[in-house]
């Protein structure tokens, strides 16, 4: 604390310092956003009904482009239901017609019935624009911090307060 | 405080790279390990009954009820780096106005683990170690990739969202697979040759024709 209070310059070089590595990370989310053309080109397994595929905790990459081919049977796809904000990964299993207007219908590989009841009420089947991009590469495990955070908020205050500790503290 | 931390951040750097790397070798090292897969698959038989294909179906429907015989080798898609194949059989049929295959329903499937990836399996505890005992000492099982079923009935039915699917002419089966990796990149069957990954050998089925809608005798009665 003594440090900021004797040398301001140097506390406004921490400071920037560290919304430079916040506006890095930010822009490198937003650039990959761009180039997989998806809201969330990285998603983190939440449940296990891919499982053995995925467990919770995983990360997932996302791609969201029809460059070669549509979005077919097989594909492991993340979709958005109508109304709710939790993003679904279940492989499609069936798909009538082509184009924009394919219906698509989804099931968890771990999941005994597809995906019908976890529709919005009147939605019996999924369209291209409700898939916020399709499974496309994979890593273990990595992601499972974010959980964490999620399910103890107060492991975030703790994070917060150690790195405001360390900014603050850090002579460079 | 200063150069604790400062070492503390470059142990962890250094860490988390080495991670990547090695990862990336793992992953880029599917490449190389060679792929040639096939399969045959054929119809048995087939009915179409009206009703509800599932206990939750809210509206009774068409419904095609399909039984198969399928043998595959997917013996070579087992490396080191294979957490699990998704083997899957398809349906295929055109729509009334087109000759392409736009329509496509899943009627059969399995999850093959590789034996390194056995405990994460979602079966019975007697299943499991029956399963885990099948490989033991082996951290990769090719011969779990052979497939021979005959006479199988498929998992799923075979819907149309029009509720109409009798008589739906130029029906195909067809064998897919995806690769599951424990890093790396998923990928499924593919459409051409790509480097030591060969196309699946054969996994089409002959073209059939759904049957005419089977009546129930006690629908008659009443």
């Amino acid at each position: 604390m003594l440090s900021v209070l004797q040398n301001p310059r140097q506390a406004a070089a921490q400071l920037l310092n560290f919304g430079l590595i916040l506006s890095t990370a930010f822009m490198m989310w937003k650039g990959l956003s761009v180039i997989a053309d998806s809201p969330s080109p990285i998603v983190v397994v939440l449940s296990g009904s891919m499982e053995p595929a995925f467990q919770r905790g995983d990360l997932l990459f996302l791609w969201n482009r029809n460059w070669f081919e549509e979005t077919k049977v097989g594909e492991i796809v993340v979709y958005n239901v109508k109304g709710k904000d939790i993003p679904i990964v279940h492989r499609v299993v069936r798909k009538f017609g082509v184009g924009d207007e394919a219906q698509l219908l989804t099931k968890g590989d771990n999941n005994v019935a597809d995906d019908t009841e976890l529709y919005a009420r009147g939605q019996d089947y999924l369209v291209r624009k409700d898939i916020i991009g399709s499974v496309v590469a994979y890593i273990p495990f990595v992601g499972y911090v974010t959980i964490l955070l999620s399910e103890h908020p107060w492991l975030k205050t703790v994070m917060l307060g150690i790195m405001g500790l360390v900014v603050v503290l850090q002579r460079e | 405080m200063h150069s604790s931390v400062v070492r503390i951040q470059n142990v962890f750097g250094f860490f988390t790279t080495v991670a990547f790397v090695v990862a990336a070798l793992i992953a880029a090292s599917d490449l190389i390990a060679p792929r040639t897969p096939s399969a045959n698959v054929a119809l048995k038989d087939v009915q179409v009954v009206r009703g509800r294909p599932h206990y939750y179906s809210s509206k009774k429907e068409e419904y095609a009820v399909i039984k198969f015989s399928l043998s595959a080798d997917l013996s070579s898609l087992f490396t080191w780096n294979t957490k699990q194949i998704f083997v899957y059989v398809s349906a295929s049929w055109p729509n009334s106005t087109s000759t392409e295959l736009t329509n496509e329903a899943v009627i059969w499937d399995t999850i093959i683990t590789n034996p390194s990836a056995d405990h994460l399996q979602n079966i019975g505890p007697v299943a499991m170690k029956k399963l885990i005992r099948s490989a033991k000492g082996k951290s990769i099982d090719p011969s779990r990739g052979k497939i021979e079923l005959k006479n199988q009935k498929a998992k799923y039915q075979i819907t149309a969202p029009t509720g109409k699917v009798a008589e739906t002419d130029n029906v195909v089966l067809r064998v897919h697979y995806n690769v599951q990796p424990w890093v790396g990149i998923l990928t499924w069957t593919p459409q051409i040759e790509f480097g030591s990954w060969k196309k699946i050998k054969g996994g089409v089925s002959k073209a059939f024709k759904l049957p005419p809608l089977k009546v129930k005798k006690e629908e008659k009665k009443e």
